[in-house]
């Protein structure tokens, strides 16, 4: 691999910048949890990385796969849900102009409230933060698939019309390959998105899942175990990126 | 490879077709009563300066667009309104070669037989043998990123020929591309066009390329008017320069150069 200038840049090069940034950043904090009582901090509050590597060895794997199953089974109704009402809207023009603006007010909301309607309207956990998930979710699958239905060039969409395809292979041979490269990028968009959202939804009634265990580490005063569980978060997201990355990089092998 | 049934005559009578601009809400006029006979297997080159109409003709001999008034029939059926009667009966080649980039040189010659239902490996042997009959034999699995402008066309008349189509329609399908490619391409195309027995309806600005591909060069003027409608082989090739000036002429004034009449 070579950048413009013709220089010649490893292929598997060592992150050293973030490295670096991440080691300055584990120093200052280990040197201040020593320093905490002096400044006249609480030492809970800056916990050293030997109180936190406890912490981390406590984690219930339970906790992590029922907020990934959470996180992945909305994420997969939003989609289909989102894509389905992306076509339809696609397809009818005065669909379009019933539902655009619903949408355009369903993102408007913020979390907090759908977190606070669920509550009230929905008896059952798990329902309650599907659904704020989805309604979270669903609506940026809708306008980013929609807009890429929208952007196909003109020149292509003529010229799969002129063989006179049927509905079903205008959609499945041109539409929906053409929209993949923007499903992927409205994926990972939408798993950064859904692994915050469910955090905040499990603090609200939940017994099990990462929102859970944060919302006891904050009842137990305990930064150690808050610092754990936001690694966990933060691992979570990056893991499902990566598969994401992945899965984008061969599906997407066409592209230069 | 010819049908023994042939393709079907095409009859254009009174064609118009108005636009109304979104910006403006007045009507253009882009074609005003068009009458036209094309043969069965004629390859037929029409020429005309830009803005003329030859687009919208195209889209309407596609069934894309519906006329104002006035009709085309092929064979007695229309492109429009029977639009899934011509699947797979008209094939067309665009002045850019719109492969779609997520399929390979195989996958996209093989998609109109891929709409009209065919089975797999009857998609595949089709358009593998197209492709190379077009010199592609080596670059089958090849993305149309990874072709050169020349080779992106062969792939793109490979994908209108697979279906071996009653009629082949061009739109400026060679203009883009270098003069030496350009001018191989249109012979393949021509030889191709006869060898299927197909009728070729060529839409072009080059007045060389009209004449050296077409049995008839119709000329259109302004709002698509038939300004000329030429039979070149009545014409010597001694005389191709000639006529080449009397077209020039004829698009110039926007009416038919007298030299048209008398001088074949």
């Amino acid at each position: 691999m070579t950048t413009e200038l013709g220089e010649s840049v490893p292929v598997l090069a060592f992150p050293r910048q973030t490295f670096v940034s991440l080691l300055v950043f584990a120093v200052v904090w280990e040197a201040l949890s020593h320093l905490a009582p002096y400044l006249g901090i609480p030492a809970f509050a800056i916990p050293s990385f030997a109180r936190i590597a406890k912490s981390i060895a406590t984690i219930t794997p339970i906790d992590i796969v029922v907020t990934l199953a959470r996180v992945i089974a909305a994420l997969i109704v939003s989609f289909v849900l989102g894509l389905a009402l992306a076509l339809a809207m696609y397809r009818s023009d005065s669909l379009d102009k019933y539902l655009h603006p619903m949408v355009r007010l369903l993102m408007a909301v913020p979390v907090v409230s759908w977190i606070l309607f669920a509550v009230l309207w929905f008896p059952g956990v798990e329902f309650r933060i599907g659904f704020v998930l989805v309604v979270v979710c669903g609506p940026v699958f809708l306008v980013d698939t929609l807009d890429a239905m929208r952007g196909v060039p003109r020149e292509l969409r003529q010229m799969m019309r002129s063989f006179r395809p049927t509905t079903w292979q205008y959609f499945y041979k041109l539409l929906l390959p053409a929209i993949v490269p923007t499903v992927f990028t409205s994926w990972k968009i939408n798993i950064s998105l859904a692994i915050r959202v469910v955090t905040i939804a499990e603090l609200v009634g939940a017994v099990t899942g990462i929102g859970h265990q944060l919302s006891v580490a904050q009842e137990l005063f305990s930064v150690a175990d808050v610092f754990a569980w936001t690694l966990v978060l933060v691992a979570l997201l990056f893991l499902l990126e990566a598969m994401v990355a992945r899965v984008e990089a061969r599906v997407l092998r066409w592209r230069a | 490879m010819a049908r023994v049934s042939g393709p079907p005559p095409i009859e254009v009578r009174g064609l118009r077709k108005v636009f109304r601009q979104t910006t403006t809400g007045q009507s253009v006029v882009a074609i005003d009563r068009l009458d036209l006979t094309i043969s069965p297997r004629e390859v037929v080159a029409i020429v005309g300066q830009t803005g003329c109409g030859k687009s919208t003709f195209f889209d309407l001999m596609i069934g894309l667009e519906a006329p104002s008034e006035g009709f085309i029939h092929i064979g007695g059926k229309n492109p429009h309104a029977d639009f899934d009667y011509f699947r797979g009966k008209i094939a067309t080649v665009f002045q850019q070669d719109r492969l779609l980039p997520w399929r390979s040189a195989l996958d996209n010659a093989r998609l109109p037989l891929e709409l009209i239902g065919l089975s797999e490996e009857e998609q595949r042997e089709r358009a593998l043998a197209w492709l190379k009959r077009l010199g592609l034999g080596h670059f089958t699995n090849a993305y149309p990123h990874e072709l050169s402008g020349g080779m992106r066309q062969r792939v793109a008349i490979a994908r209108a020929f697979a279906v071996e189509p009653n009629i082949l329609l061009a739109d400026e399908a060679f203009g883009h591309l270098d003069e030496v490619t350009a001018a191989e391409l249109r012979e393949t195309f021509l030889k191709l066009a006869r060898e299927c027995g197909s009728t070729a309806i060529l839409i072009t600005h080059q007045l060389e390329e009209a004449i050296s591909v077409g049995d008839r060069i119709v000329v259109f003027g302004k709002s698509a008017q038939l300004l000329a409608d030429i039979h070149v082989k009545q014409w010597e090739k001694s005389k191709y320069l000639l006529l080449r000036e009397a077209i020039q002429s004829t698009l110039q004034n926007n009416r038919a150069d007298p030299r048209l009449a008398i001088l074949h």
